[in-house]
């Protein structure tokens, strides 16, 4: 089955070259998403989910995905290419919280509305933002951590690319729940950026390092704490006994949470994107417009209301991932 | 050199020059590990060398592909790109509810690894394109590749199988170091004992010469791709067996380290000098700083600058080699 689509490939690229724009008598509205990178599975879930809008789906909608390659000048000329292209409006999620205002300065003189997504970016010329706060996610996961190493112990924290939006905001929640804790001690603070297979070896070495004295493991993302986790058991160490947490939501990580040797809560990729595109299609075509994604309904009881589009900030709620809600959140990406 | 001259007095000096120029990187290793076991207790713990060694399996395998495409002049930059696309193509194999055997998904991985490594070759010795380009471009073609596989998801569910080869241990010793072991003792045999290992140093030694001393000088450029290829593969099983999941993004910038271990290791990159076992000691030396500086709590930042100074130091090292010789 994926042999055969690695065969296809060739052919894909070829078909991609010939492109076909179909005639269509109702109007339709380009919209391009620039994204930071779609190296991670999260950035794939946000843009899968961006495809299965209702209005992506009849048509309606057509949309390009922008991929930045984790380079903030890549994504500048990507502005560029929308901008000279006349889109009707761009989805924006960018790599650099200073770095990406320019981009939308641009869009902006050429009156295109830009709805931020996921990750923020420093400008007010930004027609929303849809994401979570990642100052939130940051106290959960500390919290929860804390709460089940009873209060007191020793922790180590894994921490994103320093610099990024989101690393800087989860450490400040890190930071405010360990504040409260005074006989809880950070034993080592360091960077894995977000990798899997980094964090493995950071944590081998400090599980050498301070033998035996570390009790719990925050991870400022899944992958990372996944890494950690993988580190634990080679030392033959049962992860149930050193709780470990993670942001996101990542399908190994729902596995993990599931099989009891993690906690995370779910950075809700779908609602980023669907919820951003509806705010989006708000600012096109006006007052009129009506949300189409299911995600208002969907969160509404956790205090997300459209209201009538304009907001300039619309916060994503985050879900802790349990034993009970993992079967669904995997079947729903399958 | 001199040492045909009898008087102690002489001999002393050039003896010592002698040392240093074909054991300085062994001298260099032994006095950062003894730097490090005296600022840090838990350096010089069998546990803590359970994890270096694990820790450079990976890259380690890879260099030892690389010394070889090295040796003959050229280089290798899609190591990571390849080790990533044989990871994932196993990691669908050896998953599900009915996976493979992991031998079948190891094996198909490998034949991806040849693969892509014989089409560098092909390119590069019948073609006669430059290495650096040619490899470049695969480092982009199979990083694409990888991503397309799967829809840039990762492949979890790995079965127990195929992930002993990350984190089975044998005796105490993890299997990565064993396989670490084994391959270095194969291709160092080859290198050393064979007709094709005597050719791979004539071709970079001096091209022309081996030509007309009748050498299929193609025939050995395209078969070091091949095995630099086939261990990058190799290298893409051990990660995802360690990751427990084939990661897309696996092996980013992991030529990078592979140049370096065999830079480090006292390989020319103008090919024709260098031996395996310098290879290994160069990429020991790169997971010793990485792990040492971990147990020291030093910011990642700063193993970066330290490990590019070695980077430079060797080859300023390898320079002065030269001009005595």
């Amino acid at each position: 089955m994926r042999l055969l689509k690695l065969a296809a490939m060739t052919l894909a690229i070829s078909l991609a070259a010939t492109g076909s724009s179909l005639a269509q008598d109702k109007k339709t509205y380009k919209i391009g998403a620039a994204v930071y990178g779609l190296k991670g599975e999260f950035m794939q879930l946000w843009a899968n989910a961006l495809k299965e809008h209702p209005l992506v789906k009849n048509g309606t909608v057509k949309v390009t995905v922008f991929d930045g390659n984790y380079d903030a000048l890549t994504q500048n000329n990507q502005f560029d290419t929308m901008v000279t292209q006349k889109y009707d409006g761009i989805l924006f999620v960018p790599i650099d919280i200073q770095a990406g205002a320019a981009g939308v300065e641009k869009a902006a003189e050429a009156k295109i509305p830009v709805v931020g997504s996921n990750t923020r970016v420093n400008s007010d010329k930004l027609t929303s933002y849809v994401g979570s706060n990642d100052v939130i996610a940051g106290e959960m996961e500390a919290e929860s951590v804390i709460k089940a190493i009873g209060g007191k112990g020793n922790v180590v924290i894994l921490e994103g690319p320093i610099g990024q939006s989101a690393q800087i905001e989860r450490r400040k929640g890190n930071q405010n729940v360990l504040a409260k804790y005074k006989d809880v001690k950070v034993l080592e603070m360091k960077t894995a950026n977000w990798s899997r297979a980094e964090a493995l070896s950071l944590m081998e070495n400090w599980l050498t390092a301070h033998a035996g004295k570390i009790n719990g493991i925050i991870g400022q993302n899944d992958e990372m704490a996944l890494g950690a986790i993988e580190a634990v058991k080679a030392k033959g160490i049962d992860p149930k006994t050193i709780p470990t947490a993670g942001i996101d939501g990542v399908t190994d990580a729902v596995r993990a949470v599931k099989d009891g040797n993690m906690v995370s809560v779910l950075q809700d990729a779908a609602a980023q994107a669907q919820g951003g595109l509806d705010v989006l299609m708000r600012a096109i075509v006006g007052p009129n417009y009506k949300p189409q994604s299911d995600i208002w309904t969907k969160y509404s009881a956790q205090g997300l209301s459209w209201g009538d589009g304009t907001a300039k900030h619309y916060n994503i709620p985050w879900t802790p991932i349990t034993k009970e809600n993992a079967d669904a959140m995997l079947a729903a990406r399958k | 050199m001199n040492s045909t001259i009898s008087s102690p007095a002489i001999q002393s000096r050039p003896q010592l020059a002698h040392l240093l120029r074909d054991y300085g990187i062994v001298i260099a290793f032994v006095v950062l590990c003894g730097v490090l076991s005296a600022v840090n207790e838990n350096f010089l713990t069998w546990g803590n060398w359970v994890n270096i060694l694990r820790q450079t399996s990976i890259n380690g395998i890879l260099a030892i592909g690389m010394t070889y495409v090295i040796l003959t002049k050229g280089i290798d930059l899609s190591v990571g790109s390849i080790l990533a696309l044989s990871g994932l193509v196993t990691g669908s194999l050896v998953t599900g509810s009915e996976p493979h055997s992991a031998f079948v998904g190891i094996l198909a991985g490998l034949l991806v690894g040849i693969a892509l490594g014989a089409i560098n070759g092909l390119i590069v010795a019948r073609l006669s394109v430059a290495p650096f380009v040619v490899t470049l471009g695969m480092l982009s073609v199979a990083r694409g590749m990888t991503f397309i596989y799967n829809d840039g998801m990762p492949i979890a569910n790995l079965s127990k199988e195929f992930r002993f080869i990350g984190q089975g241990m044998v005796g105490g010793i993890p299997v990565p170091v064993i396989i670490l072991a084994i391959t270095f003792f194969i291709f160092w045999f080859i290198l050393k004992y064979t007709t094709f290992g005597r050719y791979v140093y004539a071709v970079g030694g001096n091209e022309r010469s081996a030509k007309t001393s009748g050498i299929s000088t193609r025939w050995v450029v395209f078969a070091v791709y091949v095995i630099s290829g086939l261990l990058s593969g190799l290298a893409g099983q051990i990660l995802a067996a360690r990751t427990t999941s084939a990661l897309p993004q696996a092996g980013i910038a992991y030529e990078l380290d592979a140049i370096a271990a065999v830079v480090i290791g006292g390989t020319s990159l103008s090919g024709g000098v260098g031996t395996l076992s310098g290879t290994l000691i160069g990429a020991l030396i790169i997971g010793v700083i990485n792990n040492g500086l971990d147990l020291m709590g030093v910011s990642s930042y700063y193993q970066q600058v330290i490990k590019g100074t070695i980077i430079v130091a060797a080859v300023l090292l390898d320079a002065s080699r030269k001009k005595q010789s």
